[in-house]
């Protein structure tokens, strides 16, 4: 078997397996909230049956991975994980603090952040670009458009 | 035919009025606009502005957000022929004959003819929305919770079958789509569902930061030091106006297209996407020179073109007429309709005629006025594209993170957008495809309602989804769509994936 084919296989079973578990806590967790009976179904009558035809079809997908004879291993567009994963941080980072810094501080924040170190923007330009970002934001949602928007421990 | 008129004619009352006049001019400006913009898309636009709508009444909200499903079509393929970069994935086809055009020195010419074909497709759909949605309607009203669920489960398996890599995958993901959608409070006796103890799961898991973390910030993560310096068409952009023999070849495929779109458009789970692969195969057969498709036809640009706007019309009315969207466009309108506390279905037409046809005469006041605007500011939405990748990144995931707060005011809903941006980069990674996902999120705690009314009703018995005329037609249908690809190995998404 060449190392191609060995490749498909394995993310094949181990996106299979993802799923299969998914499904069975999904019925799992559905018995717990009591699937009714036909006449009358239950809490967890459609979360049961969701999590059996999810087994199901992650063991077609793994067939029909198996199956397709290609031998190749389609060519997405690389990912940059290490950039992605600062950024997934920073976002949640965002969240944490929106509330109890305000939103034009953490946005400042987390623009300059964007700007400046993942697309290495210049840091002059990050820092003028987020500062007027995060008020022209403002302004648009919190004054004009009257969406509420956290103020934090600073006041705005 | 003759009530249907005065029922324009006050829709168009309503129309005209200033506010939503001014509501309707936005709507289409912000959608040309995201058409324009590849890496953001009607559907997290409509989505991040729909707490901003929350003060409006809802006339002006859902004229405003179904201008922007339009106005993106017209958006959508301006950046198809000067760059050749789709900036909506119901533009792709257009890359194809309009950007060759661009090059032969073309563009004008081609960037005329998009607009007036999509206008052309624009009024057929309306008419057609005109005529089909109340008569829709009415025989919707004879449908019970059997026919409704066999019609969503009608609609989940269409959208499986052209899905363009694996049919499994995406059913996969519609059955995601439905546990997601019916986490939170059990619609009948209020128990907690998988909201693990969490508060802000009781009411279920919002649309929009899914819609947000789907297709707004994963579509930024995925573009991260993919999307480089493109080339924008440099040459003067001349004689916008088709000539004589541009027309000629023009305005068959612009019938056909528009035909053919709004009949795909009515289709639960059809979309814009599909017909205008449809419409380019179908001109492509119909030409005398098929060879030459693809080095800069006319008809190719204005087939697909006009088919992508025409569809838009024709999945309102499955929206409209029987509360069910079939794209993940379409079903954060339906969203949008139960915020404003509007219930869509059947007696929408009835219960509100002002909102129906009002929002009706907008889309046909939003065609002219994208006619009117479009042409002569493509100068500056191709200077819009000069503005830098990083720049746009940063505000679409700004936008996309206010959007996902604002609708509830809660940092939860954040967290959830995040999660879903890395759901839907492993789901891309992964080739599954996000559009069963959202249709099924929305559908899945009505499709749930009716099964377990069916059910009721039926006293158990599943053979009542096959006794009602109506609710076994769509079954047999689904059937069909579901066991067909195990005899023939012709199935309709994969094949699109070739064509690409």
């Amino acid at each position: 078997m060449d190392s191609v084919k060995k490749i498909k296989m394995r993310t094949a079973g181990g996106i299979a397996l993802f799923w299969v578990v998914l499904g069975i806590l999904l019925c799992y967790g559905a018995t717990q909230l009591g699937l009714g009976s036909v006449t009358e179904p239950g809490s967890g009558f459609i979360f049961f049956w969701s999590g059996l035809i999810l087994v199901i079809l992650s063991l077609m997908v793994v067939a029909e991975s198996l199956r397709s004879t290609d031998g190749t291993v389609r060519e997405t567009a690389k990912m940059n994980w290490a950039k992605i994963a600062l950024i997934i941080l920073s976002l949640l980072l965002y969240a944490f603090f929106l509330e109890r810094l305000g939103f034009v501080l953490t946005t400042f924040v987390l623009l300059t952040f964007l700007l400046g170190w993942i697309e290495r923007t210049n840091w002059a330009r990050s820092f003028g670009i987020a500062t007027a970002a995060a008020l022209g934001s403002f302004a648009i949602f919190e004054l004009w458009l009257k969406i509420r928007l956290p103020k934090g421990i600073f006041g705005f | 035919m003759l009530e249907s008129l005065t029922s324009l004619s006050y829709g168009f009352n309503i129309a005209l009025q200033p506010q939503n006049l001014l509501y309707c001019f936005i709507g289409v400006t912000m959608g040309t606009l995201v058409g324009v913009l590849p890496g953001i898309g009607p559907t997290a636009t409509i989505a991040l502005l729909l707490p901003a709508t929350f003060k409006l009444n809802p006339i002006a909200a859902i004229i405003m957000l179904s201008g922007i499903c339009y106005g993106a079509m017209y958006g959508g393929s301006t950046t198809s022929i000067l760059l050749n970069i789709p900036g909506e994935a119901s533009s792709v086809v257009t890359c194809l004959d309009g950007y060759q055009m661009a090059r032969k020195g073309r563009a004008g010419p081609a960037l005329g003819i998009s607009a007036f074909g999509s206008f052309i497709a624009g009024t057929v759909s309306i008419f057609g929305l005109i005529l089909l949605a109340p008569t829709l309607a009415d025989f919707a009203l004879k449908f019970g919770p059997p026919e409704y669920f066999a019609l969503m489960v009608m609609g989940l398996t269409v959208v499986a079958y052209l899905a363009r890599k694996s049919m499994a995958k995406a059913l996969m993901m519609a059955v995601v789509g439905i546990v997601l959608g019916c986490v939170g409070l059990d619609p009948i006796t209020a128990t907690p569902r998988f909201t693990f103890g969490l508060l802000d799961l009781a009411d279920g898991i919002g649309i929009a930061p899914v819609v947000m973390g789907l297709f707004g910030i994963a579509e930024v993560l995925e573009n991260l030091g993919v999307l480089t310096k493109t080339e924008i068409f440099a040459g003067k952009i001349k004689g916008l106006f088709p000539d004589r023999e541009d027309w000629r070849r023009s305005i068959g495929p612009i019938a056909r297209g528009s035909l053919l779109g709004f009949f795909l458009g009515l289709l639960p789970g059809v979309g814009a996407i599909v017909p205008q692969f449809l419409s380019y195969a179908l001109e492509k057969k119909l030409s005398h020179h098929p060879e030459r498709f693809g080095s800069g036809e006319i008809e190719g640009v204005a087939a697909p073109e006009a088919c992508n706007n025409a569809a838009v019309g024709g999945t309102f009315i499955p929206l409209l007429s029987l509360g069910i969207p079939s794209n993940a466009m379409t079903a954060i309108l339906l969203g949008a309709l139960m915020i404003y506390g509007l219930t869509p279905g059947p007696l929408l037409i009835k219960n509100s005629p002002d909102l129906f046809w009002g929002v009706i005469a907008s889309m046909y006041i939003g065609n002219i006025m994208l006619l009117i605007l479009n042409l002569p500011l493509i100068p500056m939405w191709v200077s819009v594209l000069k503005i830098p990748y990083s720049y746009l990144s940063s505000f679409i995931i700004l936008f996309c993170l206010i959007g996902a707060y604002s609708l509830n005011n809660s940092t939860a809903d954040i967290y959830i957008a995040v999660i879903f941006s890395l759901v839907g980069l492993l789901m891309k990674k992964f080739e599954f495809e996000p559009a069963p996902l959202v249709l099924a999120f929305v559908l899945g705690p009505l499709l749930e309602t009716a099964l377990r009314r069916s059910l009721i009703l039926s006293d158990g018995s599943f053979l009542i989804f096959l006794q009602r005329p109506i609710s076994a037609a769509f079954i047999l249908f689904s059937v069909v769509v579901l066991v067909a690809p195990l005899f023939s190995k012709l199935r309709l998404g994969r094949g699109l994936s070739e064509e690409d």
